[in-house]
């Protein structure tokens, strides 16, 4: 037996796996989506399955807009975790007064403000153990 | 309550060790009874551990038991492991000193330890990622830079806070822990050495940064009766408080450069202690980033908020300043083996409130703060002192 690591970074997104499958579903065809709590009326970033406010369990899937603004960005250009490349744009959007953390792709470190309009562009990243696509709710630069 | 002090202290070297996990609690646990003569393993009527990731990088649970083997005690009255990320050491502390304090126990070590670094270097900055959200945050490669990089980047936009301040700090730190035989770094930084290192996160560079670090620390808390037996030098316990803003960075106060959580937990620990931050003589702070010990000022109310760049930079941070922060180099100088963190403060504060802290002793140290955090939303804080009260 060789030396080996194992740490899959990325969550276990399908229903065999998560009650809040259907985000992911749904991301993976274009729309970002959060939970309204049933109880309060409450929605949430990042999506819930029981309610802070209120402590009701039962959420129905609201969509959200596909474009944001940046409150806040760095670039990582170096110590990045095993298996993610640099420079890294991580940023914090303003999607519907909630905020999203998030990676930036296809952005120009140099250009990038705070106040940037930027859009929901979902990553693909490592299919699961049963090939089921598995993706991330990325944003880029409009 | 009953009051509680600490009456030995010892703390392994730290760095990139050619040691493992155990060997790291035996050097560190050695130390700690050498301080304290009077106490030997078999004494102790408990243990508390401060371990973050021993799953990930020893491939070892079940660790109070396994550390009490290695030191020959046998706990009576407390075994636990804490883990609150980088603040494991400090909660730590706190368990054994509510369980003292409340007369469950009475003579406690709280031993921190971690051995982060691996022999591929990128899986040990891997394992860090355990530490934030792993499906909302970790997923996307998140670890910590960036998140104190939001925070920087926001204190230097609002109140004017430069790269050069970012860097004294890094200076400070690196030149005090030049003077610590057990910290990582030994060589101090020069101001050039700082803001030429490379980029991590956007405007936090290498020598602002704690690095990935091994290393253990032990303390042995002790009720009054027992304390005073064991030594003519306790160092009291005489405050602490905890408090929790938020996990993930969507859900801490939206200006990253306030830490509301920081605040209350200082001021429940000035309150129990009955001390003001203008008192205290030194501060072991949570420099995990530069951009950190600058925010701890503000929080902990050694100055104004906006105004930690122009107070590291006017020296008031030093050794002649108003408060020295981090004699021992702080988590930038001695590195942050996690779980170690916390109760290394402890032991810096133990040598200096006795007076035995050699080249980098603070002239007549009474009174010492520790604040030991997991994020930018969660602080501890902890006040000792040279009298009980």
């Amino acid at each position: 037996m060789t030396y080996f690591r194992a740490l899959d970074p990325f969550p276990l997104e399908s229903a065999d796996h998560t009650t809040l499958h259907e985000f992911y579903t749904r991301l993976g065809a274009g729309t970002l989506t959060t939970t309204k709590c049933r109880g309060c009326g409450r929605s949430a970033w990042p999506p819930r399955g029981f309610c802070a406010e209120c402590g009701a369990a039962a959420f129905d899937w609201v969509d959200l807009a596909s474009e944001g603004t940046v409150h806040a960005f760095t670039v990582q250009e170096t110590g990045l975790p095993a298996g993610f490349e640099a420079p890294r744009v991580f940023a914090i959007v303003k999607v519907d007064g909630h905020r999203v953390f998030t990676v930036l792709t296809g952005a120009e470190p140099a250009a990038l403000r705070v106040g940037q309009r930027v859009r929901l562009a979902p990553l693909r990243v490592a299919d699961d153990p049963k090939g089921n696509p598995r993706w991330l709710p990325a944003f880029e630069v409009v | 309550m009953r009051r509680v002090a600490l009456v030995g202290a010892g703390v392994s070297k730290f760095g990139v060790r050619k040691a493992t996990y155990r060997d790291l609690v035996w050097e560190a646990g050695k130390a700690c009874f050498d301080s304290v003569p009077g106490v030997k393993p078999k004494d102790l009527d408990g243990l508390v551990v401060g371990s973050v990731m021993p799953e990930r990088t020893a491939f070892q649970s079940h660790i109070s038991s396994m550390v009490a083997e290695a030191l020959g005690i046998r706990p009576s009255a407390l075994s636990a492991r804490t883990e609150h990320m980088c603040a494991s050491g400090t909660v730590g502390i706190r368990y054994a000193y509510a369980f003292i304090a409340a007369g469950l126990a009475d003579l406690v070590m709280v031993l921190g330890v971690e051995k982060l670094n691996q022999p591929v270097a990128d899986e040990a900055v891997l394992n860090m990622g355990t530490g934030v959200d792993r499906e909302w945050e970790a997923a996307f490669g998140l670890t910590a830079p960036p998140c104190f990089a939001f925070a920087a980047q926001r204190h230097m936009a609002e109140y004017g806070t430069t790269e050069e301040q970012l860097a004294m700090v890094g200076v400070k730190n690196h030149t005090h822990a030049a003077k610590n035989p057990s910290a990582h770094f030994t060589k101090g930084a020069t101001l050039d050495q700082v803001l030429g290192s490379r980029m991590i996160a956007s405007p936090l560079r290498l020598f602002m940064c704690s690095p990935i670090t091994d290393g253990a620390a032990a303390v042995v808390l002790a009720s009054e009766t027992r304390a005073r037996a064991l030594t003519d030098t306790p160092v009291w316990i005489r405050g602490t408080g905890q408090a929790l803003d938020g996990f993930q960075l969507s859900s801490l106060h939206e200006d990253y450069a306030h830490w509301p959580a920081l605040k209350r937990a200082a001021q429940a620990a000035y309150q129990m202690a009955a001390v003001g931050p203008h008192e205290i003589d030194l501060a072991e702070v949570h420099d995990c980033f530069s951009i950190a010990e600058l925010i701890a000022y503000e929080e902990l109310g050694f100055c104004h908020k906006g105004e930690a760049g122009p107070f590291v930079a006017e020296g008031r941070s030093d050794y002649g300043g108003d408060v020295v922060v981090n004699p021992r180099g702080g988590l930038i100088g001695c590195g942050h083996p996690l779980g170690a963190t916390g109760v290394a403060q402890a032991a810096e504060v133990f040598v200096q409130l006795r007076g035995e802290a050699g080249a980098r002793q603070v002239p007549a140290a009474a009174l010492a703060l520790t604040h030991n955090n997991s994020g930018m939303g969660e602080h501890v804080v902890m006040i000792y002192g040279k009298e009980p009260a």
